[in-house]
C-alpha cells in the first residue's frame, strides 16, 4: 500500500511534467484547431499535480519518518537535510504554478501574444520544477538505499 | 488581429502566485528558526508541513480572488510582460531563499 502511494506520487508528478511540456509545444503552435486541446491539457497538468501532491503529502506526513531514520543513520544524510527539506517546500510552489496553468490557458491565446507569453513561461516553470522534484526524489530514494547497505 | 491583453483574473491570480511563493519561503525560514512557531504549526494540523501548505494554498486562492475583484471589480491593469517578470522573479527568489537556507543557513 505504501509503495503504491509513493509510486502514485511519482507517476502523477511525471505526468504533470509531460503535460506541461506538451502544453508548451502546443502553445507555440496555437491556432483555433488546438486551443481546446491546450485548455484540456492545462487542466490535466493541474489535476495530475494535485494527485501527486496529495499522494506524496500523505506519504510524507505518515510514512517518511521511517525512511528519514534510515537516511540519517547512513552516509547520505544530505538527502534528507538538504534535498528532502527543499523538495517539501519547493513542491508547494510547483502546485501553485500548476494550478495557475488553467487560469492562464483560459485567455484568448490565439489573438493575444501576451497571453501566450504568460502561459509559455508558467508551463516552462512547471516542467523545470517538476523535473527538479523528480531528480530530488531519486536522490532521497538513493539516500535510503545507501543507508540500508551493510557497513 | 494580434493584441497583448490579459484578463484581470490572470493578473489577480498571477500576483497572488508571486506573493504566495515569497510567503512560502519566508515561512520556511521563520518556522525553522523559531521553535515556538514550528511547534504551533505542528499543533494546528498534526504536522508543520500540512499547516504550511494550507497557509500558502489558502493565501493563494484568497489573494487571487481579492486581487481579481480589486478596484470595484475592475481588477489590476498590467502588461503580460510585467506580470511574467513578477511571477518568474518571485518564483526564482523564493526558490533561492529555500535552497540557500537549507544549504547555508540551517
Amino acid at each position: 500500500m505504501v509503495e503504491v502511494l509513493l509510486m502514485t506520487h511519482v507517476l502523477f508528478g511525471v505526468a504533470c511534467m509531460l503535460a506541461a511540456v506538451w502544453l508548451f509545444v502546443d502553445v507555440l503552435q496555437i491556432s483555433d484547431a488546438n486551443i481546446v486541446r491546450v485548455r484540456v491539457v492545462s487542466w490535466l497538468a493541474a489535476a495530475f499535480m494535485w494527485v501527486a501532491f496529495l499522494a506524496g503529502g500523505y506519504w510524507y506526513v505518515t510514512f517518511y519518518k521511517f525512511d528519514k531514520a534510515i537516511i540519517l543513520k547512513g552516509p547520505w544524510k544530505f538527502s534528507h537535510n538538504m534535498v528532502m527539506e527543499t523538495k517539501e517546500h519547493l513542491v508547494i510552489m510547483l502546485l501553485l504554478l500548476a494550478t495557475y496553468l488553467p487560469i492562464a490557458a483560459s485567455e484568448e491565446l490565439a489573438s493575444s501574444k501576451g497571453a501566450r507569453k504568460l502561459l509559455l513561461w508558467v508551463a516552462a516553470l512547471v516542467a523545470l520544477l517538476a523535473l527538479g522534484m523528480d531528480g530530488e526524489g531519486g536522490i532521497i530514494a538513493m539516500g535510503v538505499k545507501v543507508g540500508l547497505l551493510p557497513k | 488581429m494580434e493584441n497583448n491583453t490579459i484578463s484581470k483574473r490572470s493578473i489577480g491570480f498571477g500576483l497572488a502566485l508571486a506573493i504566495a511563493s515569497i510567503i512560502n519561503a519566508i515561512i520556511v525560514v521563520v518556522k525553522e528558526r523559531n521553535d515556538a512557531i514550528m511547534n504551533g504549526m505542528k499543533k494546528i494540523t498534526g504536522h508543520h508541513w500540512t499547516t504550511h501548505s494550507l497557509i500558502v494554498l489558502v493565501l493563494f486562492f484568497a489573494l487571487g480572488g481579492v486581487l481579481t475583484l480589486a478596484k470595484g471589480g475592475r481588477g489590476f491593469d498590467m502588461s503580460a510582460g510585467r506580470l511574467v517578470g513578477i511571477v518568474t522573479s518571485s518564483v526564482a527568489a523564493a526558490g533561492l531563499i529555500i535552497v540557500g537556507f537549507y544549504l547555508f543557513g540551517d
